[in-house]
């Protein structure tokens, strides 16, 4: 309860100074006191062995993406140790491989089960936006991967979605190895030619519900409108040892040449040039010197030395991270 | 009377104006003139309000463009004050101009206190009335009535469609009050003939929140124009304001409530699928489009706003992962269940925005992009699924606004995640503070969007502190103190007790016996000598229980209740209310009472103690912030990284200005009176940190005082107040009539022609000397002339 904000607007009638003791703070949070039954880890009960938390604290509960169903690691030991094994849960029967076995990110396995399916359909789609032509396309992209996905979840046509992932995905593999290939080949018309009917067949079927690839080509599973043919890689850049920051003067701009009497009679003259001496040169340095400091202010560099800071907002907040976790020290000396 | 700045004519209402607000007004106009913001300070009690009325409508009615005025304040009571000002300010120019302006000014507050609906308006919180008033009028329901469905409307609100819509009420001024009057009388709703009426108003009275709260603000004060001058008064609190709006806490408890809502809203998907699939539908064919299509049908009665969206986001079209209402309210589950695995771990973490997206992402595959559009995504579904019990949906929304803030800002945010309450706990309740850092983020569009903002109060010392904090920049800075023929207020500062022991409250000292026994007998002194009201703040509500209960073992309380009724402020603020009223009405009879309360609390802020309601105030100890909060650390590292604010700079600062306003509480006006009292050796080094005109009070012999040395001020002080004293005494020096302004003014034109800038005449308008150089400045105090003769030795 000691939220500055908070105990600053005394509207709210918070306590600036340990105000967490006072009882009748605690109505201000959004909290009410009582704890839901189902999130008190006394509470939590080995379904096989019927073992609970309340009696031994260290209590581990683990799952198998086989079928989610939690129990503890006394009973994963005990029925899969000596090999795969059906699982004890009454109506399961699926046999269970010990090595699957892991600790459940979340407390809803539902939870634990979508994210492991998402994991496998992210594994398939992987598109950016930038793979696409509009960013219209690459939504409804994401809204078919989305569909994908929750036909996994809903348990809905599994098995011919699964089919048409594995489809997809052998495409993918092969189109990748193809543009490839293609890139070394440096064949340019062909490429334009198959994409161009690549294209037609692409804008068939697309929409909300992907139906399956039904020309009289390969079936790759799903197709997608607008996609931007894979390139060859862009060169990387030439290097750039300044990382993009320009080393044009900013307070002046260096002429040609400047009409002055005794400069131009002093550049004209061969005892001067016969020794390399450069006048541009001169004229950079000059100006250099006369501009470079402006833009420059004393006061604040040394304030800015005092209190040692980088008015960047990114270094701020990331200090800011550092004090609260307590890994930066903060002067908070009396300041009187 | 009637007077010229430069050729601006002002009328000023009253027949003598004070110096300090000619320059008050002076200053506002060369802020207008440039077309920039200002920062001024200016007592309390010296008629800042009407100053800033006169001159500002006076600018508005003589410019051709008649420039909008949006006034923003604190609370309900100071914003009908500002309304009643400006009512008689027109009424007076209606008299000296003889004939009446085209003007237009009207307040807006929320829909509890303008509610007229007779079953709505009793309703006891203000969001259940809002909610319960959206219910009754959201745009679906004047449909589905339309269509002939038996539905609940507010005839307040239909009525209004009756009418024309930039005529709702007859051109004025009308105090909230009167709003209510003319509502009830011709059936209308208050609250929307204001909200209605805004774009058609000169001046426009609201609280603060309705331009800082980005999600009240995009609703309310969107098509307010660029050229509208804005005030911000009292605004000595301002940061925080800005910081509060912007920063979430969710904790378990509102986790569980958010799934609940989620869950609501699938169950009310598959029930409008069944029966009325094609508005969802046609949702859906809008949110393909953008977002900014799908608004247009947004009425001004939205479940909510999104959180200072950036602009272009708004008009992109919503990721297609969550286009489908169903696979929308899935993402979100998705996202609070992740929330609740951050809740068990039982570290304390803090981590920045990027670092807490990526570890999400890696365990959810939540992307940043539609994570943003969580919260204009919601507010759709909502609207088209015509939800009425939408308070339900509260924590859900907290859910969705913490989600789109935390992936449209990279800094200036920071989450820390605080798995027990105190050090000492066991059992975890862990709390995911998502706070804002930087104040600068809340009430920036408002800057860039205005030409004109004026910041003022009477506490804003260091002036310059404003504007690095809030990260903009100023045309004019000024400081003014009160011109006072009498001293009417005496600050002092006590250090020791009459046992020459020390004051403090000091971490350290705070409860050693001498001490808690010398701040009793400074209690008690001045509870003797006081006539009337006495208040006393402490700096938090730890230490003021902590003192009591040490001062009832010493027998302290039993010898202050001899002289006075003594009442303590508490944290609920119905108990509050309660001790204060019963606290004024001893003040009214009898021998007045002692009003103990917190420096950061309810009564430090908002409450006025003129006249003999508070005749004396002690500030007990330094009001310093909690330091060990992780949140106030984290704010001082950002504060001193991003804008260079040192970290005991701030922390004095803001233990300053809660002080000051402390004191600040007792003198309402030049006819007032009262004895401020700082009782912490502390103070004497923080002098400078003082407003300007409490400085100009606090001289020497009034610094370093024991308990005895500043009761013997206090009695001369007392006495030489009872002498009788009249107004006429203030003539010519503390307050003008026209002639007297008008030569001042020939003086000023004299002196600027002539170029020499006179300090005297600088004071003369009450303006406070310019800033002295810090303790130590660079030239180790021997200031830059010094140096320089060195050097041509
Ligand atoms: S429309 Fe006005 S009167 Fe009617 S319920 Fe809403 S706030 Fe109350
Ligand atoms: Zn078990
Ligand atoms: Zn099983």
């Amino acid at each position: 309860m000691s939220r500055m904000s908070r105990a600053v607007n005394g509207a709210k009638g918070g306590a600036p100074e340990g105000g967490g003791l006072l009882p009748n703070i605690r109505s201000l949070s959004l909290s009410s006191p009582s704890k839901h039954p189902a999130t008190d880890p006394s509470s939590e009960v080995c379904p096989v062995c019927k073992s609970g938390t309340y009696l031994n604290r260290n209590m581990r509960f683990l799952v198998n993406p086989e079928c989610y169903h939690k129990m503890c690691e006394g009973c994963v030991d005990r029925i899969f140790s000596h090999g795969p094994a059906p699982c004890p849960i009454a109506g399961c029967n699926r046999t269970l491989r010990k090595a699957k076995f892991r600790s459940p990110t979340f407390e809803d396995l539902k939870m634990e089960r979508e994210v492991d399916i998402r994991k496998e359909v992210a594994s398939v789609f992987n598109k950016k936006q930038a793979d696409f032509e509009t960013l219209r396309d690459f939504n409804d992209y994401l809204e078919t991967v989305e569909e994908v996905t929750w036909n996994l979840i809903l348990d809905m046509d599994v098995e011919e979605t699964r089919e048409r992932l594995r489809k997809y995905r052998e495409a993918q593999k092969a189109q990748n190895s193809s543009t490839t290939r293609r890139a070394l080949d440096h064949s340019q018309a062909s490429d334009k030619r198959k994409g161009a009917t690549q294209r037609k067949a692409l804008d068939v079927s697309s929409g909300n519900t992907p139906e399956p690839f039904a020309t009289n080509r390969e079936d790759t599973g799903f197709s997608f409108r607008g996609l931007i043919k894979r390139k060859t890689p862009e060169p990387p850049k030439s290097f750039d040892p300044f990382d993009g920051w320009s080393i044009q003067p900013q307070y002046h701009i260096l002429q040609d040449k400047y009409d002055v009497g005794w400069m131009t009679a002093a550049g004209k003259d061969a005892n001067h040039s016969a020794g390399g001496y450069s006048m541009p040169a001169f004229y950079s340095q000059v100006l250099c010197d006369a501009f470079s400091g402006f833009g420059v202010f004393v006061e604040d560099e040394i304030k800015a030395r005092e209190t040692q800071a980088s008015m960047d907002a990114g270094v701020g907040t990331r200090n800011a991270a550092m004090a609260a976790q307590g890994t930066k020290d903060v002067n908070m000396d009396d300041v009187f | 009377m009637k007077f010229f700045i430069d050729e601006l004519p002002v009328l000023f209402p009253y027949p003598r104006v004070y110096p300090e607000q000619y320059a008050y007004m002076c200053d506002l106009k060369r802020t207008l003139d440039a077309g920039g913001h200002c920062v001024l300070e200016m007592p309390s009690g010296t008629g800042k309000t009407v100053s800033l009325l006169s001159l500002i409508v006076a600018y508005q009615q003589f410019h051709p463009e008649k420039r909008k005025l949006i006034y923003c304040s604190r609370t309900m009571s100071e914003i009908e004050k500002a309304l009643a000002e400006l009512k008689a300010l027109m009424q007076y120019r209606t008299e000296q101009l003889g004939y009446e302006e085209d003007f237009r000014g009207l307040g807006l507050t929320s829909r509890k206190n303008l509610c007229l609906h007779p079953s709505v308006k009793r309703e006891k919180s203000g969001s259940v009335v809002d909610s319960r008033c959206r219910s009754l009028t959201a745009g679906f329901v004047k449909e589905k009535k339309e269509r002939g469905e038996d539905v609940d409307v507010c005839v307040y609100h239909d009525n209004l469609d009756l009418l024309e819509p930039h005529n709702l009420i007859p051109p004025g001024v009308w105090t909230l009050d009167g709003m209510l009057k003319y509502g009830e009388q011709n059936k209308q709703c208050p609250y929307f003939t204001a909200r209605r009426m805004m774009p058609y108003c000169n001046v426009i009275i609201y609280s603060y929140h309705y331009l800082l709260d980005p999600k009240i603000a995009e609703r309310v004060s969107k098509e307010l124009s660029k050229d509208c001058i804005v005030v911000f008064d009292e605004a000595h609190n301002i940061d925080n304001v800005c910081i509060e709006s912007l920063s979430i806490d969710l904790n378990e408890d509102s986790l569980r409530r958010a799934t609940h809502g989620a869950n609501n809203l699938d169950r009310k998907i598959t029930e409008m699928k069944a029966t009325d699939a094609e508005k969802l539908q046609n949702e859906y064919a809008k949110l393909v489009e953008g977002l900014r299509e799908a608004d247009e049908a947004r009425d001004e009665n939205a479940f909510m706003a999104n959180p200072a969206l950036p602009d272009d986001l708004l008009k992109e079209a919503v990721p297609g992962n969550i286009r489908r209402a169903e696979h929308f309210v899935a993402f979100l589950k998705r996202f609070i269940e992740y929330l609740k695995t951050r809740m068990k771990v039982l570290h304390v973490i803090s981590e920045t925005p990027p670092s807490f997206l990526s570890h999400l992402r890696e365990l959810t595959f939540i992307e940043k992009k539609p994570l943003r559009f969580c919260a204009e995504r919601l507010t759709s579904l909502v609207r088209t699924l015509e939800l009425s019990n939408i308070e339900d949906y509260q924590p859900l929304q907290e859910v969705a606004t913490f989600a789109t803030l935390v992936a449209t800002y990279e800094t200036g945010f920071l989450l820390i995640l605080e798995p027990f309450e105190s050090a000492t706990a066991t059992v975890p309740n862990p709390v995911m503070h998502f706070t804002c850092l930087d104040a600068a983020i809340a009430i920036k569009p408002v800057f860039e969007r205005f030409s004109s903002v004026i910041v003022t109060s009477g506490t804003m010392s260091p002036l310059d502190m404003y504007p690095r904090m809030l990260n903009f920049s100023t045309v004019v800075q000024e400081s003014f103190t009160m011109t006072l023929t009498r001293k009417t207020f005496l600050p002092m500062i006590v250090d020791r007790g009459s046992d020459q022991n020390q004051i403090t409250s000091q971490f350290e000292h705070r409860n050693d016996p001498q001490v808690v026994r010398n701040f009793g007998n400074l209690l008690i002194e001045f509870c003797k000598l006081t006539p009337d009201g006495v208040v006393v703040f402490f700096p938090s509500y730890l230490y003021m229980e902590s003192i009591i209960s040490m001062w009832q073992g010493m027998n302290v309380l039993d010898e202050v209740w001899k002289w006075k009724l003594i009442l303590v402020e508490t944290p609920d603020a119905q108990e509050t209310s309660l001790a204060l009223e019963t606290y004024r009405t001893a003040c009214n009879n009898g021998r007045g009472a002692v009003l103990l309360c917190v420096a950061r609390g309810k009564v430090s802020e908002g409450i006025d103690f003129d006249h003999h309601y508070g005749r004396t105030v002690l500030c007990m100890g330094v009001p310093y912030q909690y330091t060990e909060s992780r949140i106030l650390k984290a704010r001082l590292e950002f504060l001193r990284e991003t804008y260079r604010i040192k970290e005991t700079d701030f922390l004095s600062f803001d233990a300053m200005r809660h002080a000051a306003q402390c004191l600040g509480r007792v003198i309402r006006g030049k006819d007032d009176y009262g004895i401020m009292v700082l009782a912490d050796k502390r103070f004497g080094k923080k002098i400078t940190q003082l407003p300007k005109w409490i400085q100009m009070g606090l001289d020497q012999k009034s610094q370093k005082l024991s308990v005895d040395q500043a009761v013997s001020q206090a009695k001369a002080f007392l006495r030489e107040m009872s002498v009788p004293w009249s107004r006429h005494e203030q003539e010519g020096h503390s307050s003008w009539n026209l002639e007297e302004l008008e030569a001042h003014q020939q003086k000023k034109k004299l002196e600027a022609i002539t170029g020499t800038e006179n300090p005297v005449a600088r004071r003369m308008e009450g303006r406070a000397d310019a800033m002295e150089i810090a303790e130590e400045d660079e030239f180790g105090g021997h200031g830059m002339d010094d140096v320089m003769a060195d050097l041509d030795d």
